[in-house]
């Protein structure tokens, strides 16, 4: 890894803390991450999202740009403090895997892995901002961080929906089946669940408000235990 | 009784209860790997008979989620005849209706799983370069040719093998095996899973025909347009 690529990762920690003094001082962090998304798109020849590094890396892009597109019409944000703070621990945790280097292999190079991979992480990223919503809301009870929760959960479910039918297109084109019994795919499952209970709960009466914004926030730490813990713990076909 | 599969608790209690059964069926999965392993090398159907009757215990999750799989059903399909069933505006149309695309693209998913569970084929075996293998619908696979794809630093990028398919002693497909290039042929997919280049090139095929994997892509249309009417109606009466 290229020194000059390092310092400008490090100068990420320095830029995103800016968005604590004003929502749109992420835009600097914003661009400068994207640049090195691209910049390692184009120097190892494919999309940059294999290995934790890589991953988390484009989580915490994700969610930076999501909290921008979420409050940008606000000068200062009380999600603010919570949403850096996130973004800086997957950052660091980024920091601290391995790097993967060199070329896909030869049965991730379909667009529909790509497009499977890149809808997860934005849906994560989603997902994660409407667990910040939901600590908002039991702290403060604020309507609109409790509005927020849940389009940040509708939009993240049905883009991490639209992830899993590209994902079972692909492993339809790769291994003959669109769907493979394995605790990966499980767990993939529970957080599909979890999110449809939540969409249907916001609907039965005494369940809105506070319980539903708990659960948004259960619904991240499952997101979490499904890409982190899962693939620690348990053997599935998503290793490569 | 018909308030029970009527109401969005059962949904959201069943929803619980399919979370719980998942979640115990991640831990029994790696704890009995001589039950499980065979589980994605066969039709489901035929596994839950020559394997999991035989070890209950171990299935149970997989029992469990089929009963948690049929009582939603039944309260999504209650429901959606329901909401069809009611009074109609021409205010709420596209609100109402977008729901029961949502739940009867799920159905066509389920669909699909029974449909492949029970019914075409999974077949796995090698076969060498100038040989040929039957298949079911008096069908035969012939291997012309194999070849790996290797770049300057010996890292393997891809693979071709070339692929003749016979019906009824006439020629009626061919093409070239790669990297998620399967051959499809009336509904049946051949499959190069990997290759062994010791003394003789052979090729380790599947053959697989899933009746489900038209319905999984029809219902999962389905649920996409759904989800993403809802998404544009809701989102600014959130």
């Amino acid at each position: 890894m290229p020194f000059s690529f390092t310092l400008m990762e490090t100068l990420l920690f320095i830029l995103y803390p800016a968005a604590l003094l004003r929502v749109r001082l992420i835009i600097p962090a914003l661009l400068l991450h994207g640049w090195l998304v691209l910049d390692s798109a184009f120097r190892y020849g494919r999309v940059p999202l294999i290995g934790t590094r890589d991953t988390l890396g484009f989580l915490a892009l994700a969610l930076g740009a999501a909290f921008l597109a979420f409050r940008w019409n606000r000068k200062r944000d009380v999600a603010g403090p919570l949403v850096i703070a996130l973004i800086l621990a997957i950052l660091a945790g980024s920091w601290v895997s391995p790097v993967m280097r060199g070329p896909l292999p030869p049965v991730l190079r379909t667009i529909w892995f790509e497009l499977h991979v890149i809808l997860s992480f934005v849906s994560y990223a989603l997902f994660g901002l409407a667990a910040v919503f939901g600590i908002l809301f039991l702290r403060g009870n604020a309507v609109q961080d409790e509005q927020d929760q849940y389009r940040c959960a509708l939009l993240g479910y049905a883009l991490f929906s639209l992830a899993m039918i590209f994902g079972g297109i692909w492993a339809h084109l790769a291994w003959g089946t669109y769907w493979l019994w394995t605790p990966k795919e499980l767990w993939t499952t529970i957080v599909w669940f979890f999110y449809s209970l939540y969409l249907h709960a916001r609907l039965v009466r005494g369940w809105t408000g506070r319980p539903v914004a708990a659960m948004g926030i259960v619904g991240f730490l499952i997101v979490m235990f499904t890409y982190v813990g899962v693939g620690l713990l348990m053997k599935s076909s998503h290793e490569f | 009784m018909k308030n029970f599969f009527l109401s969005l608790k059962t949904t959201v209690w069943t929803l619980f209860g399919l979370i719980c059964i998942f979640f115990l069926g991640s831990y029994l999965m790696p704890a009995h790997r001589d039950v499980h392993g065979s589980m994605n090398d066969q039709l489901l159907f035929q596994w839950v008979s020559e394997t999991a009757v035989l070890h209950p215990w171990a299935a149970s999750w997989f029992f469990l989620s089929l009963a948690g799989l049929a009582l939603l059903t039944v309260n999504t399909v209650v429901c959606s005849v329901q909401a069809i069933r009611g009074k109609w505006s021409r205010a709420d149309f596209l609100l109402r209706m977008a729901p029961q695309i949502v739940h009867i693209g799920f159905l066509c998913i389920l669909l699909a799983h029974f449909l492949g569970a029970g019914w075409g084929y999974r077949l796995a075996g090698s076969l060498p370069v100038e040989m040929s293998a039957r298949l079911p619908d008096d069908r035969v696979l012939f291997l012309n040719d194999l070849r790996p794809q290797i770049d300057s630093r010996g890292s393997l990028t891809g693979w071709a093998a070339e692929v003749v398919i016979f019906e009824n002693g006439q020629r009626v497909a061919e093409g070239v095996l790669g990297p998620n290039e399967p051959l499809f042929y009336k509904g049946m997919g051949v499959y190069l899973k990997s290759f062994d280049l010791q003394d003789r090139p052979i090729a380790h095929l599947m053959v697989n025909r899933d009746p489900g994997a038209f319905w999984a892509l029809f219902g999962s249309a389905l649920f996409i347009v759904g989800a993403t009417m809802i998404l544009l109606l809701k989102w600014n009466r959130a």
